[in-house]
């Protein structure tokens, strides 16, 4: 062929083979090579040697043959090349007949559009993980318990009041309970049982705001009403128009908005700090607290009126200890949902693991049974969990410990006094985070014989553990 | 021993996109796994030889080239879609065990790929294993298998469990 016409070809990304009637290549240009590689040897060559693509389309080729078709087509073709790049391409299949005597020939071209087509996939591929990771984030929501689950008489009670509770859109509603017992799961349900799936649902915590923001936070404020008032903006109550308003840690609100919150309670009404219009919202009040707040009442620190207000309506959650197997139950959930997380094939509890849950306090409720679930699936190693990979924060002082030996047997070859009392000294400081009263406590020293000796031994500068 | 046939049949993957049509196929050509996620294109060709499998109505060992087409995620059906269908003597429905909820989405490649090849052979594979110790999107799959009358299994495109032993079956059902 033509030099030339080689040097069009390549210009032109095209490469094509040329096979008679029984299949066998009888010419094809360069390039083909590239495409073809090691499949590629004249004379011998079959069309489904070069193009293994073609086959199960014995039928168009045929029909090709005999002129009952035009042209076959395959777009966006890829494979590999000898290097390991992908490359993209079209094939196109016609035939020829150069006159009526001689037999009619195949002419395969192939087009190269790796440079178009990786464009169209890099664009693709950004749709795709969108895709990818919103069917992630949808399969997480569906796991994470939004249901309250557990059997125990406790946890139905819940359920009983949860029910009995939602439809009643207009109750505020008090929830007890220590922390980590879910106080804002049950908040959610009743929020998703009595409101329409797109009402808002807004959540705030009463002691993680400043008491100098809590009140714009929760009514809003007008522009100018404080120095750095520069525009107006809606307070949670606005946002929360046509659902729920969730107040947790209700016993940290400030004793003068407690005052200004009472009156919203009753009338439904209220002004933005600044202004003199009133609000009327339309919006169910959650609240929640782990405190004692008959105390608080006692103490001054919580209005009675706005406590009785809120009681009315209160229920009091179940700690995680009296919960009996739904801890186990829960357990197996947290599993569920952590496993599939961290993608671990962790698939339940060994006996061990169980009574290891079963026979602990759980101070921090279920948010805690959730953190040591956590921790053990992303450290397990088999499809059960083991007691051992459990771990506890065991904070209670342990019965045993209090009768520790206090005399023991010099061994053979003797021991340096002053080491053992330096390692005791740092131990009672570990111990105690530091604080040398408590320290010198765990020694039955008085304060200054302690501080002297660990000034002694150069012990007194506690960050140096 | 006679000398085995050497034959060549094409084969379709099928299934919504980022189940692991691609990692299966990279799987059993080239025993590699990639964590990251490319998203194909169009078709993607690659070829493995099984076998040697025996032909009953010969008593003939054979080894065939299977001839695999990694078909892209399809957004709607046009008529390239049915050229890459044309002529396939076999296809994989590959499920992904960890979105159960897109376990249906097969159906509609399953009409026009049927329409286009009555006879072809099927096997149904639940895929991800390593990721889903759940036993319910499994006894889901052997279900939708059994109500499609073609054999199931469950793989690991990352582990290679079972791979081998997709193309294999469906080999030897194409025979
Ligand atoms: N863990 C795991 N990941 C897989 C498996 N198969 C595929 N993947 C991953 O899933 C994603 C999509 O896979 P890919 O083969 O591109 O899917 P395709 O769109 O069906 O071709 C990629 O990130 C793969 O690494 C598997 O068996 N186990
Ligand atoms: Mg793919």
């Amino acid at each position: 062929m033509n030099d030339y016409l080689e040097k069009i070809l390549r210009a032109a990304k095209l490469a094509f083979a040329v096979f008679d009637q029984d299949f066998f290549l009888q010419d094809a240009s360069k390039l083909l090579a590239q495409y073809a590689g090691g499949r590629l040897q004249k004379k011998s060559a079959t069309l489904w040697e070069v193009f293994p693509e073609l086959i199960g389309a014995e039928d168009k080729i045929t029909e090709l043959l005999e002129q009952k078709a035009k042209k076959y087509e395959l777009e966006k073709l890829s494979r590999f090349d000898q290097e390991g790049k992908l490359l993209y391409y079209t094939l196109t299949l016609f035939s020829h007949q150069q006159s009526t005597l001689s037999g009619a020939q195949l002419i395969v071209l192939i087009t190269d559009t790796t440079k178009e087509t990786s464009l169209e996939q890099q664009i693709q591929q950004q749709k795709n993980e969108i895709r990818l990771l919103h069917a992630k984030v949808n399969q997480y929501n569906a796991q994470i318990p939004n249901k309250i689950y557990g059997q125990s008489a406790h946890i139905q009670t819940v359920r009983a009041f949860i029910d009995k509770i939602a439809p009643i859109k207009t109750t505020t509603i008090l929830l007890l309970g220590e922390s980590g017992t879910g106080k804002n799961l049950v908040a959610n349900a009743i929020h998703q049982q009595s409101m329409d799936q797109n009402a808002p649902f807004i959540e705030i915590n009463c002691a993680s705001i400043p008491e100098t923001l809590i009140e714009s936070e929760i009514f809003g404020y007008e522009r100018g009403a404080f120095t750095n008032a520069l525009t107006s903006k809606k307070g949670l109550l606005e946002e929360a128009d046509g659902g729920t308003l969730f107040l947790d840690e209700i016993g940290e609100l400030p004793h003068p908005i407690q005052a200004k919150f009472l009156t919203f309670m009753e009338t439904k009404r209220f002004r933005r700090l600044g202004s003199t219009r009133e609000i009327g919202v339309q919006v169910r009040i959650i609240t929640a607290t782990n405190r004692n707040l008959l105390q608080a009442v006692k103490n001054n620190e919580f209005r009675e009126d706005l406590f009785y207000r809120l009681y009315v309506v209160s229920h009091q959650l179940p700690p995680l200890r009296q919960l009996g197997d739904d801890i186990l139950l829960l357990a197996e959930k947290f599993i569920e949902i952590y496993a599939y997380d961290f993608g671990k094939k962790v698939k339940g509890l060994s006996e061990s693991a169980k009574s290891k849950l079963m026979h602990y306090e759980w101070p921090g409720n279920v948010r805690e049974l959730r953190n040591v679930i956590e921790r053990a699936v992303i450290f397990a190693e088999h499809e059960f969990l083991e007691a051992d990979e459990i771990i506890l924060f065991e904070l209670r002082p342990m019965a045993t410990t209090t009768s520790v030996a206090t005399t023991f047997e010099l061994p053979e070859n003797g021991i340096s006094l002053t080491e053992l009392e330096k390692n005791l000294l740092r131990d009672a400081i570990i111990k105690s985070d530091g604080n040398q009263t408590k320290a010198a406590k765990l020694l039955d020293l008085s304060l200054d014989t302690f501080r002297y000796r660990i000034k002694k031994y150069n012990l007194d500068n506690f960050s140096a553990y | 021993m006679p000398e085995p046939t050497k034959i060549s049949k094409k084969v379709c993957m099928l299934g919504t996109f980022g189940v692991g049509k691609s990692s299966l196929v990279r799987q059993f050509v080239y025993q590699k796994f990639d964590e990251s996620y490319l998203s194909t294109i169009g078709v993607q060709l690659s070829h493995k030889a099984v076998g040697p499998l025996l032909d009953k109505k010969t008593n003939r060992p054979v080894h065939m080239n299977l001839i695999l087409w990694d078909l892209a995620h399809l957004e709607k059906f046009d008529p390239v879609v049915k050229n890459y269908f044309h002529g396939a003597h076999g296809a994989v429905i590959v499920l992904d065990l960890t979105r159960p909820q897109t376990f249906r989405e097969y159906e509609n490649l399953i009409k026009p790929f049927f329409e286009t090849n009555p006879e072809s052979k099927l096997v149904l594979v639940g895929n991800k294993t390593d990721l889903s110790a759940d036993d319910h999107p499994r006894t889901q799959i052997a279900e939708m298998a059994a109500n499609l009358n073609c054999p199931c299994h469950f793989t690991s495109a990352r582990t290679g469990e079972n791979v081998e032993l997709v193309f294999q079956t469906l080999a030897e059902n194409i025979l």
